[in-house]
């Protein structure tokens, strides 16, 4: 464990910023990858096969699947702005919210909620 | 992999992969249940012996490596598994009109990524546990953890309910 001493401001090494900024930009990117039909590849599980970008499912060919797209558009969407963030000066980056790791995710549930709508049928 | 296919049969297989998905879960569920508790009702000075007592005093930061690779591990058998359920369950499901079984299992699939994406973070703050000043950010990014698995797991089990993989 580090034994780092208290300080008055929650500060972040460039490295704690990553990690800050890559949660709260893969959240959101997730979800607007979701919502916007953005996967980096659609894969057919019932033929294995990997199309780059969005793709319908094909005909007898079973469904397609967007998730795994969505985590690969996501996770690199979010470790550039992360690196990006990183980088930035200590002064600029002492001022992002260490709470908006949370807020973030719970903001955005309503949100995903509402993206499943067709499923919420009675 | 096709090798083991001389052995035990392709719905055996799924299963196995499938019930070590389900115990990765059934472990990360109680790790971070007793984290969660330890930072959001610690122990109090003089408070009695007893099960509650127990159950919130575990030393909160010694989880945080194991909760990471447990939901990196389980996610990654969610993962494979999961082209399989696209096809021999969810299909099933949406035939029997199941849509709110199916919508619980998506948001599932959702808020696991958005997890596995706070990792690093929930990470970071573990590793500087001496450090007051996330105290407040650290105890909420793993409440936020624990409910989504805790979500996660009960979305989980309703669908092995409803179709799970057959033996």
């Amino acid at each position: 464990m580090n034994t780092t001493t208290d300080t008055s401001i929650p500060t972040l090494s460039p490295w704690g910023t990553f990690t800050l900024v890559f949660g709260i930009c893969f959240a959101i990117l997730y979800v607007v990858c979701d919502m916007a039909a953005l996967p980096l590849f659609t894969y057919h599980p019932g033929t294995d096969r990997i199309d780059l970008g969005y793709a319908p499912a094909r005909r007898d060919e079973g469904p397609a699947m967007y998730w795994y797209g969505w985590l690969a558009s996501s996770s690199l969407g979010a470790a550039i702005l992360s690196v990006l963030a990183a980088l930035l000066p200590d002064k600029i980056r002492s001022k992002i919210p260490l709470a908006l790791a949370w807020v973030v995710p719970v903001v955005l549930l309503p949100v995903l909620i509402y993206s499943l709508m067709f499923y919420w049928r009675w | 992999m096709d090798f083991l296919f001389d052995y035990i049969s392709v719905n055996t297989f799924w299963t196995i992969l499938f019930t070590i998905h389900a115990l990765l879960a059934v472990a990360l569920l109680g790790a971070l249940t007793h984290q969660a508790a330890a930072v959001l009702a610690p122990p109090r000075v003089g408070e009695a012996e007893g099960f509650v007592r127990r159950f919130r005093s575990v030393s909160a930061p010694s989880y945080a490596a194991v909760v990471c690779l447990l939901w990196v591990l389980a996610f990654i058998f969610g993962g494979w598994i999961y082209a399989k359920y696209r096809i021999y369950v969810r299909i099933p499901i949406e035939q029997e009109g199941f849509y709110k079984t199916l919508g619980a299992f998506e948001l599932k699939e959702h808020l696991s990524s958005i997890g596995l994406g706070l990792l690093p973070f929930y990470w970071y703050l573990w590793k500087n546990a001496a450090n007051i000043t996330y105290a407040s950010t650290r105890k909420w990014v793993t409440i936020v953890l624990a409910a989504i698995c805790w979500y996660t797991f009960l979305a989980g089990h309703i669908v092995n309910n409803v179709r799970g993989f057959g033996l």
